[in-house]
């Protein structure tokens, strides 16, 4: 069919494209090295033994111990590399949470219209009008604590603008005419939705994701100034809180380290998601 | 013969693209004469835009640039004049109107304020109010109904014929020696467009400017022009005066745009002849064939034509072709 | 259909707004979160001394009375007592305000004019090395945790420079001026990148217009293209992407403000997260919405007004 043709040269011209952008290249490089790191030390092959004392407290970076230690002498690199590994949870779980939420919500609403879409953009209307951080510690103090919650209460917060981006697609695509000829062949509602709405408004969703994916890791942090963060494993977010008793010590490496290692990942997102945007919007194609 | 006022010679505009470097306009001549209309005819990506817009100073630059070449309006060479020079020209000596009357507008600004915009620009002598006299005078002159309302309104309360005689007005109103029509009826209704080429020709007549019409159609090169340029890949492959180019046409190329426009008897109104199309495509600026551009669509194409490029050469009374294999009624 | 008529019929989509958020404020605050009282009292608490706080606190009650407190309290600005600090909580709420605004007007105003004449300048070099660093330089600021620009500019600029007061505050004009300077600067930093990115897209988006090809063509210059043609319409979007904002200075600057010791409403608000102080944070987060639903109606019938396209229906 012509739209699955021409969303394949779509993707493949999109391919093609990010790959000549040297810094898109370099930035799928990072986030794929901060990936593998996220995954070794999910699977206890590095960095296990972040907890053990490798010096003397709030020992200055050296040789020894290349950032330096925190209260607890213990290894500033050892706990910025686990907290890679939540700090990559994080962007997953809740991009995908939000990304579930905004396109399921946001295509129901485009697709049949109506009371339906009536319904749906009140709620999110509704659901925006209450300040981030208001939700946040609200649907935290309902989750509890621990990363589930981090997962839940910053997914749940973060999907009204996905939704309202999928929405107007859907909108704009479900009159076109292979659409029409979907129906005019016998395909029922979702089998048109999925197999023929969807796929067009993919590039969106790639786009939001990567969005999303950094805005949970910098929210962390809040998260964790707030007591709602990770508990018990190091973070970022409780790396960067925690130097707020340092710094009148000078120990500036803890925060230091954490700053720059989610500077990396985030700016990588955002490079990548500017690069996806120019490679997939076809409203910004010949700028 | 009347004066001479614009001469491009040789003209070579390219373009940086993520893809290499591609030759939009390849060593284009034109002749622009007082009080005449030229028209130059192609399909898009022909060149024919890209050549008009080098006359206007508007190459988007980067990514393109002339490569080489002159323009001379009046003895002045366009290609390195000053920018502040060349503003003085542009909206004044040389206007230019477009093919998209519906978004060529500032949409925020009154219809009047915009053409007020161009006379506050070129002509400092006037006061506000004598600008103010002057746009609602233009509207008139291009045949707005109730001007002085019209003046006060916003280019979304126009229709797009509306607009485009907006747009007419607004690039005579420092009455200039030279008007570029880009398309300029394209996108309008066929009545529409009728009515659009009758008020230039009659604006022709009374300003005696010249006037550059570039259009995929020939039924209104018919109308509206007194010599024809047919391009093709960037070249001018066929020119001559209009009665030339409809009769005796050389090119395999004119021939087939001029079978691919309806024809009429003049006294029956009937359709003559069939219909036919130009098989194949454009080829593309990236890999244009070796030798001539058409010979892939052309039905009489040797091996000359594969290995080496024609030269557009005189075939007497400014008639110009180039092929090596010219169609001889 | 003209703009008066226009403005009462978009008011009247406040209602269902509305009722949604004083739905979802007593959906998550009194209705899921729970008993409270344990909080307040401590794991030690007796029943009787629950049952009997639950009774002042008014939790007793139908939660159809403790819904239209909410409805209420949205128009009569009364939000009860705070559970921490025994105050009323308006009372609260106007202390706090003029400090908060101290740092958040000034802060905002700054950002937004300088962010727009620098989207300005790169528009005018777009696709140049300058286009490119200010791009690449306002990605990365909007990449650095919040928390970070505070610490960092709090431990740099005031405890080891000493160019600024590292915390407190005084009432009073001109006394508060050296205690939010930095703050100020902070928000400044957190706010730029984005608010560049923004405006540059706006403004790039109109750069390729063909009316910017028309006004060349009439001979005017570059820059009068841009600061007249380019801007005018660019101020469409510019001027709802600024006033949508405008709600959020109540927070204040949340986290700033109780780093340097502001007594604003931001800092309240973090204390009462941290002390679940639920009246407080139920004040503010029903001040915001309502302010926020303002505002959206502000910036929708703007647009009417700026915008000569929009056609009333």
């Amino acid at each position: 069919m012509g739209n699955i043709t021409k969303s394949k040269s779509l993707w493949s011209h999109a391919w093609s494209s990010l790959t000549a952008d040297r810094m898109a290249l370099i930035s799928m490089v990072i986030i794929g090295t901060y990936t593998l790191i996220a995954v070794l030390g999910g699977l206890d092959l590095i960095a296990s033994d972040w907890a053990k004392e490798v010096g003397p407290s709030y020992a200055a970076p050296s040789w020894d111990n290349l950032l330096g230690t925190d209260i607890f002498g213990r290894s500033v690199v050892a706990k910025v590399i686990k907290g890679t590994e939540i700090a990559m949870s994080i962007g997953l779980f809740t991009a995908i949470v939000s990304t579930v939420i905004g396109v399921f919500l946001g295509s129901i609403a485009g697709y049949y219209g109506g009371k339906v879409d009536e319904v749906i953009v009140w709620f999110y209307t509704t659901f925006a009008s209450i300040p981030g951080i208001m939700k946040l510690v609200a649907i935290s103090f309902i989750l509890g604590k621990g990363l589930f919650a981090i997962y839940l209460a910053l997914g749940l917060s973060n999907w009204v603008h996905l939704c309202r981006l999928v929405r107007g697609e859907v909108i704009r695509h479900k009159d076109r005419e292979y659409v029409q000829a979907a129906t005019a062949i016998g395909g029922g509602n979702f089998r048109k939705l999925f197999k023929h709405i969807l796929p067009n408004v993919f590039h969106i969703v790639i786009i939001q994701f990567s969005l999303q994916f950094q805005t949970a890791i910098k929210s962390e942090v809040i998260l964790s100034y707030l007591g709602l963060g990770a508990q018990s494993v190091p973070s970022w977010g409780t790396m960067i809180n925690d130097s707020k008793l340092e710094l009148a010590r000078d120990v500036w490496w803890q925060l230091s380290a954490a700053t720059a290692a989610m500077l990396i990942v985030v700016l990588a997102f955002n490079i990548l998601g500017d690069a996806l945007r120019d490679a997939l919007d076809p409203k910004l194609k010949g700028k | 013969m009347s004066e001479k006022i614009l001469e491009v010679k040789d003209l070579v505009v390219q373009f940086n693209t993520d893809r290499g470097v591609i030759t939009a306009v390849n060593g284009v001549n034109l002749e622009v004469y007082k009080g005449k209309t030229l028209g130059v005819v192609g399909e898009s990506g022909s060149g024919k835009s890209v050549t008009a817009l080098s006359v206007m100073g508007l190459i988007p630059s980067p990514p393109g640039k002339i490569a080489s070449g002159s323009i001379l309006y009046r003895g002045e060479e366009l290609t390195t004049i000053e920018q502040t020079d060349m503003r003085k020209i542009r909206g004044n000596k040389i206007s230019m109107i477009f093919q998209e009357p519906m978004t060529s507008l500032n949409p925020v600004f009154t219809v009047g304020n915009q053409i007020e915009e161009v006379l506050k620009l070129h002509q400092r002598e006037l006061s506000k109010v004598e600008r103010k006299k002057k746009a609602i005078e233009m509207l008139t002159l291009v045949g707005i109904p109730s001007p002085e309302q019209r003046v006060k309104e916003y280019p979304h309360q126009l229709s797009g014929g509306m607009r485009q005689r907006v747009m007419i007005a607004m690039a005579l109103s420092c009455e200039p020696d030279i008007l570029i029509a880009d398309e300029p009826t394209t996108a309008l209704d066929v009545t529409i467009q009728a009515q659009i080429l009758e008020l230039m020709k009659k604006l022709q007549k009374d300003l005696g400017m010249a006037i550059i019409f570039i259009t995929h159609d020939l039924g209104v090169v018919a109308e509206t022009c007194d010599d024809v340029a047919v391009m093709y890949c960037g070249k001018i492959v066929e020119r001559g005066d209009v009665k030339t180019i409809f009769k005796s046409p050389q090119h395999p190329y004119t021939i087939g745009l001029l079978h691919s426009i309806p024809a009429y008897d003049s006294t029956t109104g009937e359709q003559k002849g069939r219909l036919t199309t130009i098989e194949g495509m454009v080829p593309s600026l990236f890999d244009l064939p070796k030798g001539c551009s058409f010979q892939d669509r052309c039905g009489y194409a040797s091996d000359r034509c594969r290995s080496e490029e024609p030269s557009l050469d005189d075939v007497g009374n400014g008639h110009g072709v180039s092929c090596f294999t010219p169609v001889q009624k | 259909m003209n703009i008066y008529v226009y403005t009462i019929r978009r008011s009247l989509y406040v209602i269902p707004i509305l009722l949604g958020v004083s739905m979802m404020i007593f959906f998550l605050f009194n209705f899921i979160s729970g008993d409270p009282t344990s909080i307040l009292l401590g794991p030690h608490a007796t029943a009787v001394q629950m049952a009997e706080l639950r009774q002042e606190l008014g939790l007793d009650r139908a939660w159809y009375f403790q819904y239209w407190d909410i409805v209420k309290s949205a128009f009569t600005f009364d939000f009860g007592r705070s559970w921490t600090t025994k105050q009323q909580i308006s009372s609260m709420l106007s202390s706090g305000a003029i400090p908060s605004m101290t740092v958040s007007i000034p802060a905002f105003i700054i950002s937004t004019v300088l962010s727009i004449s620098i989207a300005l300048l790169i528009s005018f070099f777009r696709g140049g090395w300058l286009d490119k660093t200010v791009v690449f330089v306002c990605v990365t600021m909007m990449s650095i945790s919040s928390l970070a620009y505070i610490l960092f500019s709090q431990w740099f600029f005031a405890f080891k420079l000493g160019w600024f007061e590292i915390s407190g505050y005084e009432n009073g004009f001109p006394d508060f001026v050296p205690y939010v300077l930095l703050p100020i600067l902070i928000w400044v930093m957190m706010t730029i990148g984005p608010n560049v990115r923004f405006f540059r897209t706006v403004m790039l988006d109109e750069v390729y217009q063909d009316y910017v090809r028309t006004a060349r063509s009439k001979g005017l210059s570059e820059y009068y293209i841009l600061f007249k043609h380019v801007l005018k319409n660019a101020m469409i979007p510019i001027i709802t992407y600024v006033v949508i904002q405008i709600p959020f200075l109540i927070l204040g600057a949340l986290l700033t403000e109780s780093f340097f010791g502001i007594p604003g409403l931001g800092s309240m608000t973090l204390d009462a997260i941290n002390g679940n102080d639920f009246p407080v944070i139920k004040a503010m987060t029903i001040l915001t919405a309502v302010a926020y639903i303002i505002f959206s109606l502000i910036t929708d019938v703007l647009y009417t007004v700026v915008d000569p396209r929009v056609r009333l229906k």
